[in-house]
């Protein structure tokens, strides 16, 4: 089977009009919105997991708590630089415009397998991406260092980052299939295809 | 007598005199808010403690600001060559040196823990031998570290480790880096790299929090100062 990639200008242009189309429908607009904030906070607490739970048995007050927590999101606290927490905050928005399209077309034609587990596995990877980035180099490193690539001659200029990097490119490679597989139809009564 | 014993004798020493005669200068003391006085001060000398927690695994014999025996113990892990490292040194720790540590409320235990770069290996051998020989001066060669992350390697680690100790310290850099090259830190630096890995640190900085005497948390990242401040203090 031949896979599609978005390599002309019109392949973005229905992307970015299936998108826009599927979101200006509150309902998805919601979704988008929801899946957008739960994706960034697994980004950001992830690397932190017995941080969340501990805190929320600390003999602290419930003020103190949550300040704590919000600390840990990028922007708020100093765990990501802007860069990172930029592009973490794009990988989530992105991802949750994803996750209203998929919803929408599960609801409205049916989904594929291919197209739920490439979202996933930005998902993954967007996590994996915000991982490396809280603590170093070290996740990316230790992996490539099993797969034999030697760290000592390495230079990761976005500190770990480039799992996110990797995770927009999956998020986006699914939007488009989305967007694709709905080309020809109608969303909310417009045609996807200008 | 051990490694770590030893260690532990010749810092003691090390750290009354560090405390009068003063070591510290150059660009190390730049990104902190404490003097070099309340460095020195808070390096002359600490109560030992018996941690339940593998992180904890003979931290009496630890580099460490402040008494252990504060209601708040950081049991930091950390690499000099992590970038995430030095963004937390750079941009927490001083708030947490000038608003937990001065004040007496919070002790920080530093753990050398080389997983990133290779520099760090030798560069944190060299921290462990610092340490042997001035406990003050081993959080200005950390600093310096972080301060010039990006102009070291593995092949000039060690000369320019030389080159820091003797312009702007007291400690004898030629000594430190023939034992961090003769590798006779490396007990010392396996300890540190143990208690991480029983402690489950699979990244860097990783930290340990401690509330009288009691593990609290485990903090990973270059967290913001609202977090430590919460957990030992809130």
């Amino acid at each position: 089977m031949m896979v599609s990639l978005p390599t002309r200008r019109a392949d973005w242009r229905l992307m970015g009009r299936t998108a826009r189309l599927v979101v200006t429908i509150p309902a998805y607009a919601a979704v988008a919105l929801a899946a957008t904030v739960a994706g960034l906070t697994a980004f950001s607490l992830s690397l932190n997991v017995s941080l969340v739970v501990d805190t929320l048995s600390l003999p602290i007050s419930t003020g103190s708590k949550v300040e704590l927590l919000v600390s840990l999101y990028p922007f708020v606290g100093t765990a990501f630089t802007p860069l990172q927490g930029g592009l973490l905050v794009v990988v989530a928005a992105t991802l949750g415009v994803n996750v209203a399209m998929v919803a929408y077309h599960f609801r409205e034609h049916g989904l594929s397998l291919q197209q739920g587990g490439t979202s996933v596995l930005g998902a993954v990877l967007g996590a994996l991406g915000a991982g490396c980035a809280a603590c170093g180099s070290a996740i990316l490193l230790g992996l490539l260092s099993l797969v034999g690539v030697s760290t000592s001659l390495l230079w990761l200029p976005l500190d770990g980052l480039e799992f996110a990097v990797v995770a927009l490119l999956v998020v986006v490679l699914s939007t488009y299939w989305l967007a694709d597989g709905m080309r020809g139809g109608q969303i909310n009564g417009c045609p996807v295809d200008a | 007598m051990d490694d770590l014993t030893r260690r532990r004798l010749l810092g003691g020493t090390a750290g009354l005199v560090a405390g009068t005669a003063g070591c510290v200068g150059g660009d190390a003391n730049t990104d902190a808010d404490a003097t070099p006085t309340d460095r020195e001060l808070m390096t002359s000398g600490s109560s030992d403690v018996d941690f339940d927690h593998p992180s904890a695994t003979g931290i009496n014999d630890q580099p460490t600001l402040g008494d252990r025996s504060r209601q708040g113990v950081i049991v930091a892990f950390e690499d000099p060559s992590c970038p995430s490292c030095r963004r937390f040194n750079q941009n927490t720790f001083p708030q947490i040196e000038s608003e937990l540590l001065a004040p007496g409320d919070v002790a920080y235990v530093f753990r050398g823990y080389p997983v990133v770069y290779e520099w760090g290996g030798p560069a944190t051998r060299a921290l462990e031998a610092t340490f042997a020989r001035d406990p003050a001066a081993v959080w200005d060669l950390k600093a310096h570290y972080f301060d010039q992350q990006g102009q070291f390697s593995t092949d000039n680690v060690l000369d320019r480790t030389r080159s820091y100790l003797d312009d702007a310290t007291d400690v004898d850099g030629s000594a430190v880096v023939t034992e961090a090259s003769e590798d006779t830190t490396a007990e010392a630096v396996q300890a540190d790299y143990d208690a991480g890995r029983a402690a489950g640190a699979s990244g860097t900085p990783t930290f340990y929090l401690f509330r009288d005497g009691e593990y609290q948390t485990t903090v990973s990242g270059a967290q913001d100062f609202t977090v430590f401040e919460n957990v030992l203090l809130g």
